[in-house]
């Protein structure tokens, strides 16, 4: 049996279960039931109601309602619509995405049918990132498989409609995680993001409307038609309900997959989940969402892991990455990693995140070495403020947020970076 | 049209345009609302990119981008906001924190956009303790242009205009990130026609063409408005002048001609103008049937001596004319009273045709053949037979277009006239057989208007003054026909005036002068021109 998750709820309880990843064991499992109620039984404005009702939000990064994102399709058109699942889990200590491809992916696929049924695509995307060689073979076997039970294809389900599933592989850009940017590299263009408006709803894939939604979410979907919105709002808090599956990584004794309701405190998931931080030590800041959220000190892990709470602390839930650091973590260090790992991957559209992304980590790194000036606090501050909120997509945001995090809850460590004139950290992880 | 109010001013702006759009359609960017940009440029798909146009939305939580948010009735705009100067003033630090800062040596230095915003939102102090980021300097693109990497501020004008203008898709962006470079592929060279114009649209000194770089310094030239010379397309240009010599043609927007672009052919064809084969003395063929320099006087006086003697031997009949292409509105209004007092019916104009194409380059390969043509000239092709048939005895003619190969070919045929007089910019085999040659003036040395392939009438002004005795055709003919004696000729010629009579006699140029035409031209009349203007 395999040990990930280590807590389940509806998404992963089967992930122990091998055959759960094939269309036998699926479907022995109940799975098809919600697709097929849906198109059968449900009209496609039925499908958006209920997913509006649930309060699902994606679960991608952003949290933007997934029903009313479907909502933003046009009814009428006279071409192809789209829908895109974003599988280009590129956000540095997220990995639930690959765990659902692996041992759940016709629960994807299932999410996908009823979301097109909804949208009226007829067409599907899968955009699997580049690394992700598994993922794909495995998505590709199931997209195959449901071709040959009739669940995709033309007139599948025995129903008036047809729906097809293309798998495209990313050649390992981050940027392409970005909806738009992801629909540029689908097209075979530079990952580059578009300017929005037009948004994908009105101009997405090959200049058709289209929906692109996470892995994640698509997996809820067919758990919110099968069993309704009430159950579904029975897990989670009144804004955010559901589960999501968070991925612990770092300073903790049992990194892994956990499967807990939106809104579990941040603390409960470091400590009681993933067992906390090793023997004598302490955890001295954990970032709550992926490497592009502000990290939390340790004295505000009781924040609820949902983003009406997180928000008041000036991050986010992002895609529920917690990467938990010790006492021994140097905080510029963290700075000078965060930020190469951005100015690496910025497209190079906007001035600010092209220049801004080189700057903030040519600040860090010589911070990092000792070389660092008074004023470089400063102006790190004053470059993460004039990236913020001023470009095409929200790539500069995620760039300049955690470097003013790691200042807001650790000036300390970069002071004295500058007073003593080198690392203080000698045990601290090693770029 | 929707009402936008920007800074306290309420505008009617054109519907379905974006903030920059409609402000340049009225042509108030820039020129009363200044929303500094870079990456936007009125001829080129929208960017959004460089981040510089942010302006106050009310309404917006954020800034937004002038060049691309839609006008909509009733929107409130503030463009020169605390916040919004802090935002430029970010954009123009982190552009600069890696730009080599080489204005001395820069060709761009003067008319660089990085320079005036730097100075209006820019700090004057650096706050960068790095290295800035060594880049390739002096990187050949193609024959005409040459790259440097480091000035570059990746506003990505240039990539858009190869693969939306010359649709040629030479320039792209490799790499991302700060490590992201204009580049050409291997063995894809920008060469297209057009490739020129890449270095006016580059906002900064990173694209210069290889004809005007170190040549001067462009605070001392003065820009001459004018038109290019190259085909009947009369695209709109400047002309750059310093020390009276033109040092280049940069493209003059007319969105009704040449938009903001020039073709490379055009542009290098200011070269005409100063160039050493420009015919630079009034020659007479003295008794040693040779050439010899004369004074002006003396060759009018020759010209004169010559056609009144073969007008009472011959007959007017004998006498032909080819007008030039080249020559203005006002010249050739000049030769068409002459012939007409003097009797001369045979007339036509020599146009070279050679390539053309979908943007600008027309086929026919001079100025001002439209404005012939609406003067009464027609093709010079009966000219040409009467002189093959031997009918002909003498022949005034304007240019050497006429030489060839669709017309005469060669000067064979004109050694065998009794009398050949011709006004020429530059030297030709005519010289060999011309009884009496008078140099003329360049477009871009003299006053009138010229008649585009598309019927407007635009005009020209001095932009130099040749160094040696040169005069327009108009001026020549009018003092040619003084000395003999033709009704309407008084020796003097004005342009304005003649431009003015133009009008008068004329009905398709009625209502234009050189004044009335304006920096961006007037169309022709034209369906008087059809029934009355052509008199042939």
């Amino acid at each position: 049996m395999l040990k990930v998750p280590y807590v389940t709820s509806y998404l992963t309880e089967h992930f122990g279960d091998d055959a759960f990843g094939t269309i036998e064991g699926y479907e022995a499992k109940g799975g098809y039931r919600a697709a097929r109620r849906a198109i059968t039984q449900m009209s496609p404005d039925e499908v958006v109601e209920l997913v509006k009702e649930s309060g699902l939000q994606g679960r991608g990064g952003a949290g933007f309602p997934t029903g009313m994102k479907w909502s933003f399709m046009p009814k009428e058109t006279d071409g192809p619509k789209y829908l895109v699942c974003n599988a280009d889990e590129s956000e540095p200590g997220s990995f639930k995405d690959r765990i659902l491809m692996e041992r759940a992916p016709h629960l994807v696929i299932e999410g996908m049918l009823i979301a097109a049924w909804a949208i009226g695509a007829s067409k599907s995307f899968i955009y699997v990132r580049g690394e992700y060689a598994y993922p794909a073979k495995q998505m590709m076997r199931a997209v195959q498989e449901a071709y040959d039970r009739g669940l995709l294809g033309r007139r599948l389900m025995h129903s008036d409609f047809n729906h097809d599933i293309v798998i495209q592989r990313g050649a390992g850009a981050y940027i392409c995680g970005e909806e738009t940017g992801l629909l540029e590299s689908l097209e075979g263009k530079k990952g580059q993001p578009r300017k929005k408006p037009p948004f994908p709803a009105q101009f997405g894939a090959f200049g058709r409307p289209s929906t692109v939604n996470n892995v994640e979410t698509f997996a809820h979907v067919p758990h919110i038609v099968s069993k309704g919105t009430d159950w579904f709002r029975s897990f989670g808090t009144e804004q955010s309900p559901g589960t999501t599956v968070f991925g612990v990584s770092g300073h903790v004794l049992r990194p892994g997959l956990f499967e807990l309701p939106l809104g579990t405190p941040l603390q409960e998931i470091v400590f009681d989940h993933a067992g906390g931080p090793p023997e004598g030590r302490r955890v001295k800041g954990v970032i709550p969402g992926g490497m592009s959220m502000p990290i939390l000190p340790a004295h505000q892990l009781d924040v609820p892991m949902a983003n009406e709470f997180l928000r008041e602390r000036k991050t986010m839930l992002g895609t529920g990455g917690v990467m938990v650091m010790d006492d021994t973590t140097c905080m510029v260090r963290v700075g000078e990693l965060v930020s190469y790992f951005f100015r690496d991957e910025s497209c190079g559209q906007c001035t600010q995140c092209r220049e801004g992304t080189g700057w903030l980590h040519q600040i860090l790194r010589r911070l990092e070495r000792g070389a660092g000036a008074p004023d470089d606090l400063d102006i790190l501050l004053d470059v993460a403020g004039s990236m913020e909120g001023q470009t095409i997509c929200a790539f500069a945001d995620a760039a300049a947020w955690p470097v003013q995090g790691l200042i807001r809850h650790f000036r300390s460590d970069f002071e004295e970076h500058i007073r003593q004139r080198k690392c203080p950290f000698p045990e601290s992880f090693e770029l | 049209m929707p009402k936008i109010t920007v800074d306290g001013k309420i505008i009617d702006v054109p519907k379905g345009r974006t903030v920059l759009q409609a402000l340049d359609d009225l042509g108030l960017l820039m020129n009363g609302v200044d929303i500094p940009h870079y990456c936007w440029h009125p001829k080129l798909s929208i960017d959004g990119s460089c981040r510089l146009c942010q302006i106050e939305v009310d309404g917006s939580p954020k800034l937004q981008i002038a060049c691309d948010t839609p006008v909509l009735e009733g929107m409130v705009l503030r463009t020169d906001t605390e916040r919004v100067r802090k935002a430029r003033q970010g954009v123009m630090e982190l552009l600069l924190i890696n730009h080599p800062l080489d204005c001395p040596i820069c060709d761009q230095a003067g008319e660089c956009k990085l320079q005036d915003y730097a100075f209006e939102y820019g700090v004057a102090e650096s706050r960068t303790r790095e290295p800035r980021r060594a880049k390739q300097k002096n990187v050949d693109l193609g024959p005409t242009i040459v790259f440097d990497q480091e000035r570059c501020i990746l506003c990505r004008r240039c990539t858009r205009f190869c693969n939306e203008i010359s649709g040629t898709g030479e320039l792209v962006v490799m790499n991302r990130g700060d490590e992201s470079k204009i580049e050409t592929f291997p063995g894809v060279p920008l060469d297209n026609p057009y490739s020129m114009n890449v270095a006016d649209i580059c906002p900064v000194g990173a694209l210069t063409t290889k004809d005007f770089r170190f040549k001067i310094r462009v605070w001392f030239l003065e820009d001459v408005p004018g038109i290019c010379t190259g085909c009947s397309n009369g695209c709109n240009i400047y002309l750059g002048v310093a020390d009276n010599k033109v040092h280049r043609y940069v493209p003059r927007r007319n969105d009704a001609v040449n938009d903001t672009w020039i073709c490379d052919a055009g542009r290098m064809s200011y070269r005409n103008i100063g160039a050493a084969d420009r015919l630079k003395h009034v020659l007479v063929r003295g008794s040693l049937g040779v050439p010899e320099v004369a004074s002006f006087d003396a060759a009018i006086e020759e010209s004169a001596v010559r056609l009144s003697r073969l007008r009472e031997s011959k007959g007017s009949g004998a006498i032909a004319a080819v007008a030039s292409p080249h020559a203005t509105n006002e010249d050739l209004f000049v030769l068409r009273r002459f012939l007409d007092a003097l009797g001369v019916v045979r007339a036509g104009v020599a146009v070279v045709r050679g390539e053309a194409d979908d943007l600008l380059v027309k086929a026919d390969k001079a100025a001002n053949a439209a404005g012939a043509e609406a003067l009464g000239f027609g093709d010079a092709g009966s000219v040409v037979a009467g002189i093959r048939k031997g009918e002909i005895d003498g022949l005034i003619v304007l240019g050497h277009d006429v030489l060839d190969a669709s017309s005469l070919g060669d000067v064979g045929l004109l050694g065998d006239l009794d009398t050949l007089i011709a006004l020429d910019t530059h030297q030709s085999a005519l010289q060999r057989v011309a009884h009496v040659m008078f140099p003329v003036r360049h477009l871009a040395e003299k006053f009138g208007t010229v008649v585009n392939a598309a019927g407007l009438v635009q005009r020209v002004r001095p932009a130099v003054e040749p160094a040696w005795e040169a005069r327009t055709e108009g001026a020549i003919l009018a003092r040619i026909g003084h000395a003999l004696g033709l009704a309407g000729f008084d020796g003097r010629f004005d342009p304005r005036e003649e431009s003015k009579r133009l009008g008068a006699d004329y009905p398709a140029f009625a209502g234009i002068d050189w004044n009335s035409v304006g920096e961006s031209g007037r169309s022709l009349a034209r369906a008087e021109s059809a029934s009355e203007g052509i008199s042939v």
